[in-house]
């Protein structure tokens, strides 16, 4: 039936014609040399990576390494994994998308990968809390992480002589002097609703636990205890903003920041670049957002940007964990850290941006904890919950928001609530 | 007999073409069509393992706020955008066609934003509708335009039906344009001994005449408007307050990108169930008419 | 306002044609916009009206250097041009004859009906629910690749090919083929030789049709052809936008080189929509 719809398909005509267009053959093994694919998610990251891979192929005779960095990586990754088709190694973010692979058993258990000793517990936990339930084994090596909180544009505090605020009325009197001052103390790209995240992320690391989803799955808690002042105070920040911040988008903002229009930018670390290409010479530096009145529980929002998975049926597992050993070498995570502004997951000293100047001391004290919006399901669209509770006016708005929250979470995670009933009533001693 | 012989070989040969034609549709788009009804039954990521759940999928589809949102603001989206493609275009296509100087560029010109991905033309316009459409409103005093069009519910799904409808007239020309080519010189001679002028000629003569063409546009447009999804992407993401979430967003956002496969694919074949039932009512109706004249 | 489109007179319509001219505004401005943006360079975008509107400090062709560049220009055109050149071609070919055999047996047969009904139905299928099982079913037949898109356009555009093949038969009389059919001719010769040549406009229309949407698509080529590294002109364009940051400045340049091959490419099929045979052909 195929040759024949497909001959039809040609009429006879241009079959011919569109059939040297081929196919990609594809091979894994000859000459004893082994193969290693590896996709990588990060696009703006290609040029690091296309360096990485031809250090390593450079130094190993038998294992070549191929690095992939195509445009929309999760959209090919998923097709590929429809296809069948695995790449041998992944290198992803550590977010829901890991979580719903993980889940897919797609990925192998590298407990015994003897780099793991070298990262930080803190990045190892995160990945850990990523899992719907808690699994044997270790399914990913943290990588590189980012930072988000609060950047600001250091030129400016000095010239005004701004401090960092470390409580949140510290941070509320820093805005109320900057716009004192004439100058616009926040600016948000809202229209892009993923942007509203941001704050959210940065403040809930702050006010919730970091494993408040886990624990409503469990039925232990609800979000409307949890979240309720994260999303208070993310309504408040709208005082300080530039007049309709739902009519711009990221990149509006970020040219906003970049040319001095606002004193601060609530995003993460991953902005900069995007802010340098419109100022290359406007001098960044960030802070931890200061949501908790209380410094101590104020912590550094970091989560794994890049971390490295092998697939569950890549079947040269030595030469994989050779592949991610030559990565891990500090040499070459300098040289990543050095072009993407990143904060690296493995244990060391490494020089970090100046950019990262004031998060420094909670990134070597560990005191950080991951986006909460990684647990967050893509389809329940959070950001766009968040977008809609901040423009809503209502006297209600907050009760309606949290309420909401709570029955969409159910909804939304119906399946993995079920999964976690059944673990915890297998193994009810585990908490 | 002769006659005979030839009606058969007619038959036969259209027999050949058309089941093969048939056949490769059915492989390429029946077949993946009932593979995906399938997956709505169950709770597919698109990856993995899953489970049948039944009804599961169809029951929550009903219920669920957001999905029935999406129809109310696609279905309006898609009316609103309708009319006006077809009336600005047929008017563009009559002008187009009528004796005027510098015929070719001028339909060039006027084709160009179709030639504009989706995409593109939304970046274009979100530019437009943050900075230029405001300045202008508050220059002259315009409180409707004087802030940003796509962050108000108000107004965000009027903007984005501004950009489909600015996207779609030139198709929709064209296929005016080639419908009255088919309408010949001598009717219109007839038609001017008869005194018909204007609107009536119009009326009587030249749109009995491309009936074919204007429901296929009419189709065309609810259906290519329906499944807006480049100038959501584009221009709001779904906002303000998620009141511009269309169904194909829907669908691919949550679908693909999301873990909801299983889900959204029930919401695509309702929906595809929805859009053939309200092509087929536009057929019946400009069928009927065609019938009348 | 419609008076007088429609008269046969040899006069210049002159009240129209300044319309028309003065509407054309509704066009260049935006791709004003475009050419702006894409001259500038990313410091030169400002939050306010000058931004999207000032002229770029100078006209320097840098940013489309570094458009063709990234996207690895050539290579990505050839690409574009041959799955599109190859679909229209086949869609002329293939959908216009289904087109008459369907069309010509619908007055008469129930199946006939059926069958166009069944394929134009078609075009309402969401591409997000025939996704996943058409990533699957090209694999598994070992067509996830140029070809493999190629034949899912000629399925996709199929419908709305068929519909607007057909609408246009109604308008051509059974009469210029009966006489034909009198003549000894058969069916197939019979619609080479004289429906197909009718059909001009319409073939034109498809064609401009056709090339347009996969010109444009992005989906296609992404789902099925990743991983065959071969890119086409919009899969490229991806590379301009992640989701920390946009470059407008390259995006837009990139956009406007794409934008030339297919204006030119309708230009070329304009004439043929224009010179419309059936009026010619029925007298």
């Amino acid at each position: 039936m195929k040759k024949r719809t497909v001959k039809a398909a040609g009429a006879g005509a241009l079959a011919l014609v569109i059939s040297a267009a081929g196919l990609a053959g594809c091979g894994s093994q000859d000459d004893g040399v082994v193969t290693i694919e590896m996709v990588q998610y990060k696009p703006e990251a290609v040029d690091v990576f296309e360096e990485l891979e031809q250090r390593f192929n450079e130094t190993h005779d038998d294992i070549r390494l191929v690095i992939e960095s195509p445009n929309d990586a999760m959209t090919i990754l998923k097709t590929r994994f429809i296809r069948e088709d695995y790449p041998d190694i992944v290198a992803i973010g550590g977010d829901i998308n890991y979580s719903n692979f993980l889940d897919a058993n797609l990925f192998m258990d590298i407990s015994d990968f003897d780099g793991l000793a070298d990262i930080k517990q803190a990045y190892l936990d995160m990945d850990k809390e990523l899992e719907y339930v808690p699994m044997d084994g270790v399914y990913a090596v943290p990588y590189m992480a980012n930072a988000a909180g609060v950047l600001y544009n250091r030129e400016m505090f000095e010239q005004y002589g701004w401090n960092i605020p470390t409580t949140w009325d510290e941070f509320i009197a820093l805005c109320e002097e900057i716009q004192a001052e004439g100058v616009q103390p926040l600016y948000f790209g809202y229209r892009d609703v993923w942007t509203c995240l941001a704050p959210w992320n940065a403040m809930a690391v702050d006010l919730a636990p970091s494993d408040v989803c886990y624990q409503v799955n469990a039925g232990e808690t609800t979000f409307a205890e949890n979240y309720r002042e994260v999303a208070d105070k993310q309504k408040q920040l709208l005082d300080y903003a530039q007049n309709d911040p739902f009519a711009f988008s990221y990149n509006d903002a970020c040219t906003a920041f970049a040319r001095g229009e606002s004193a601060m930018y609530v995003i993460g670390s991953y902005a900069v670049p995007q802010i340098r290409s419109v100022n290359p010479d406007i001098d960044i530096d960030s802070f931890v957002f200061p949501a908790s009145n209380d410094p101590e529980e104020n912590i550094l929002n970091s989560g794994n940007d890049l971390q490295l998975s092998v697939m569950a049926n890549c079947e040269n597992k030595e030469a994989a964990y050779e592949v991610l050993r030559f990565l891990l070498e500090d040499e070459n995570v300098q040289y990543y850290v050095d072009d993407q502004s990143a904060v690296p997951c493995k244990k060391g000293e490494f020089e970090l941006a100046s950019m990262l100047d004031s998060m420094k001391p909670y990134i070597e004290e560990g005191r950080l904890a991951d986006y909460q919006d990684h647990h967050y399901p893509a389809e329940m669209s959070v950001d766009a919950m968040i977008q809609t509770y901040l423009l809503d006016d209502s006297e209600t708005a907050l009760d309606d928001f949290m309420e909401r929250f709570d029955t969409e979470w159910v909804r939304y995670n119906r399946d993995v609530i079920r999964k976690v009933e059944e673990y915890t009533q297998q193994h009810p001693d585990s908490e | 007999m002769k006659n005979g012989k030839m009606k058969n070989d007619r038959q036969r040969t259209f027999m050949l073409i058309t089941i093969p034609v048939v056949v490769l549709f059915f492989f390429f788009n029946t077949f993946p069509l009932l593979r995906g009804v399938y997956y709505s039954f169950t709770n597919f990521k698109g990856y993995g393992s899953y489970e049948i759940v039944g009804l599961r999928n169809y029951i929550d589809l009903f219920s669920d706020g957001r999905v029935g949102n999406s129809y109310l603001f696609t279905v309006k989206y898609a009316v609103v955008c309708t009319v006006i493609v077809n009336v600005v275009s047929l008017l563009l296509a009559l002008g187009l066609n009528s004796r005027i100087k510098g015929k070719t560029v001028l339909r060039g010109i006027y084709f160009i934003p179709n030639i504009l991905g989706g995409l593109v033309v939304g970046y274009i316009f979100s530019f437009f509708f943050t900075y230029i459409l405001p300045y202008v409103g508050q220059a002259l005093g315009i409180e409707a335009i004087s802030s940003s069009m796509l962050s108000r519910e108000s107004t965000a799904w009027f903007a984005i039906v501004l950009v489909g409808a600015w996207q779609s007239i030139a198709m929709n020309t064209i296929i005016y344009i080639s419908g009255l080519q088919t309408v010949p010189e001598d009717v219109y001679e007839a038609g001017s001994i008869d005194g018909a002028t204007g609107w009536r000629k119009f009326k009587s003569l030249t749109f009995p005449l491309i009936i074919p063409f204007f429901s296929i546009n009419m189709v065309l447009c609810m259906k290519n408007f329906l499944m807006v999804f480049d100038q959501i992407m584009a221009l709001t993401k779904g906002g303000p307050s998620q009141s511009t979430e269309s169904i194909s967003y829907l669908i691919y956002q949550n679908g693909i990108n999301g873990g909801q496969f299983g889900f959204q694919s029930a919401n695509a074949v309702v929906f595809f169930v929805v859009i053939v039932t309200i092509s087929v009512l536009q057929l019946r109706f400009t069928g009927k008419k065609e019938e009348q004249l | 306002m419609m008076k007088k489109k429609l008269r046969s007179g040899e006069k210049v319509n002159w009240p129209i044609t300044i319309l028309l001219i003065l509407g054309c505004l509704t066009v260049f401005f935006p791709l004003y916009m475009t050419i702006v943006i894409a001259f500038k360079q990313p410091s030169e975008m400002t939050n306010d009206i000058m931004g999207a509107l000032g002229l770029p400090k100078s006209w320097r062709f840098s940013n489309f250097a570094e458009a063709m560049r990234v996207t690895d220009f050539w290579n990505s055109l050839a690409n574009s041009l041959l799955l599109t050149v190859v679909t229209v071609v086949i869609a002329i070919v293939l959908h216009g004859i289904a087109s008459y055999a369907i069309g010509r047996s619908m007055a008469k047969s129930k199946a006939y009906n059926f069958i166009y009904l069944y394929i134009v139905s078609g075009m309402f299928v969401p591409f997000a629910i025939l996704m996943m099982p058409l990533i699957k079913q090209t694999a598994q037949l070992g067509i996830a690749n140029r070809f493999g898109v190629i034949v899912l356009y000629v399925v996709f555009y199929m419908p709305i090919n068929l519909m607007l093949y057909t609408g246009y038969l109604k308008n051509i009389p059974l009469a210029l083929e009966e006489a034909a059919r009198v003549d000894g001719a058969t069916t197939w010769k019979t619609y080479w030789s004289i429906i197909f040549p009718v059909m001009k406009p319409m073939h034109a229309t498809v064609a401009v049709l056709t090339a347009m949407a996969v010109w444009n698509d992005v989906m296609t080529p992404l789902v099925i052809m990743s991983g065959t590294g071969k890119n086409t002109l919009p899969l490229a364009q991806l590379n301009f936008q992640t989701q920390f940051g946009t470059n407008y400045n390259l995006a837009f340049a990139s956009y406007l080189l794409a934008l030339l091959p297919i204006l030119l490419f309708y230009l070329f099929c304009q004439k043929h929509i224009i010179n419309g045979v059936v009026n010619g052909a029925v007298k």
